[in-house]
């Protein structure tokens, strides 16, 4: 009975409170080795295929890779023209430069969490540089934001989680909300937008930036479907995930740039959990710009 | 009490390593599974406090809310000490059955947990381990005693 009472006000206060939470991410330290010991045979078997690779096989990946980066670098060399002017325009209009991301590249380790807890692990951890709190994408979209951080291998929250949610920004319109967890991978709930809001099955949603810990402009997912109840006082939209929520093999960790002038934004408190601290950020984040608009003036002057 | 202990953490690993998509959702609840050998055959682990210890230990490493995998194993050690001496001598066929109902109503108390986090509904294949760790059971209990007997042949 004691036991039953324990478990269960410990589950409440791992979901609500601190203390535990931080005794939770600590005590996974303690089991880094089960990770450990089931990841090793998958990663040595991919080690090994490496190894035994034969000669022609390898020399023909190396040809089609080499093409490849061929042209990811004549699309890329386009980029860096738009880029350039871009960041002209942006000295002419006074605004903050963007800033080029640094990313960690991590694999996603062999290892199989519960359904229900939204999780993966990457083959990285405080060795690599990996800190709670940095945003993970794959290639066509985000996947979420390093939750646990261990020796050598960290966990990563999915933005499929329902205590997780994202700032966003929906494309077309440019309207900013929130985009929460549904509690299934192929789902995002958008809860909160107003009734009048231009939206269409289709639309991109990305990042919006607010709250300093995603970069904006990242690609999130698409609009599924927009409901309009009349006597609700929000539309509701279900939008599906862009990346492939961990059925990839890589992800790419980002590593948060400190912008000149300012500190590097705070990594705690994990998860923006309701849309008044997502305000109050989006109010440092406009205080933030505003100073850093004031660092490049001071800037130019010189 | 090391061969038990050793069990437990092969249970755990189990727990955790990857399956094929196909068969992921008929995954038996292993830990489960073996403490409930050890208790009904040798007493030990038969205390609540080691269930919540193993059912912690599993919690860190699947990932989910500590506690959650602890309240079920907590509950299924109080039934097993409960019924201990009827499901001894039952037939094997009919303690499989009882494994299963004990596995069946730990599902339900993951259910209640897993509906008051609002994670989702879960569909039908939710209900698949039960029904593998019934059908495991005999061959696994034949497993664990055979071990049991080699390491006291052994001393």
């Amino acid at each position: 009975m004691f036991y039953a009472l324990l478990a269960i006000s410990l589950m409440a206060f791992d979901y609500r409170g601190q203390y535990v939470e931080r005794f939770h991410s600590l005590a996974t330290h303690l089991v880094e080795p089960f990770f450990w010991a089931v990841d090793l045979p998958f990663s040595s078997a991919e080690r090994i295929a490496l190894a035994w690779r034969d000669r022609a096989e390898t020399e023909d990946r190396i040809a089609e890779l080499e093409l490849e980066i061929f042209e990811a670098r004549a699309r890329l060399g386009r980029l860096d023209d738009l880029q350039m002017e871009n960041a002209q325009l942006r000295r002419l209009l006074d605004t903050t430069l963007r800033i080029d991301q640094e990313f960690i590249a991590a694999e996603i380790a062999s290892v199989d969490l519960d359904d229900f807890a939204h999780r993966i692990m990457v083959r990285s951890g405080r060795n690599d540089g990996i800190r709670p709190g940095m945003p993970v994408i794959d290639s066509s979209g985000v996947l979420g934001q390093v939750d646990t951080v261990l020796n050598s291998m960290s966990q990563v929250i999915l933005i499929s989680d329902p205590a997780h949610a994202l700032p966003v920004q929906i494309l077309p319109g440019g309207e900013r909300t929130i985009a929460y967890g549904s509690g299934t991978l192929e789902q995002l709930r958008l809860t909160d937008l107003p009734m009048n809001v231009p939206l269409n099955p289709g639309d991109l949603i990305v990042t919006s930036g607010i709250g300093g810990r995603f970069p904006p402009g990242l690609p999130v997912a698409r609009i599924e479907s927009v409901r309009r109840q009349p006597g609700q006082p929000f539309a509701t939209a279900h939008a599906r995930p862009l990346s492939a929520m961990a059925r990839n093999r890589l992800a790419l960790i980002l590593r948060p740039v400190p912008r000149p002038g300012n500190p590097a934004p705070e990594t705690q408190g994990l998860r923006p959990d309701d849309a008044s601290s997502a305000a109050e950020s989006a109010t440092n984040e406009s205080d933030e710009t505003a100073e850093s608009q004031g660092t490049t003036d001071d800037g130019e002057a010189q | 009490m090391v061969v038990p202990m050793v069990t437990i953490v092969v249970a755990v690993l189990l727990t955790i390593a990857p399956l094929p998509e196909a068969i992921a959702a008929w995954r038996p609840h292993w830990v489960a599974l073996v403490m409930i050998y050890w208790h009904l055959e040798t007493g030990n682990l038969r205390s609540l406090g080691a269930a919540f210890t193993v059912g912690i230990l599993l919690d860190l490493s699947t990932g989910t809310l500590l506690g959650q995998h602890a309240l079920g194993l907590v509950i299924i050690n109080f039934l097993v000490g409960r019924f201990r001496n009827r499901l001894r001598f039952f037939p094997p066929w009919q303690q499989a059955l009882s494994v299963g109902a004990l596995l069946l109503n730990e599902r339900v108390v993951q259910l209640w947990v897993i509906g008051l986090l609002e994670r989702g509904w879960p569909d039908w294949s939710w209900w698949l381990p039960p029904v593998t760790g019934m059908l495991l059971w005999p061959w696994l209990f034949l497993l664990l005693d055979a071990l049991r007997s080699q390491r006291r042949a052994a001393r």
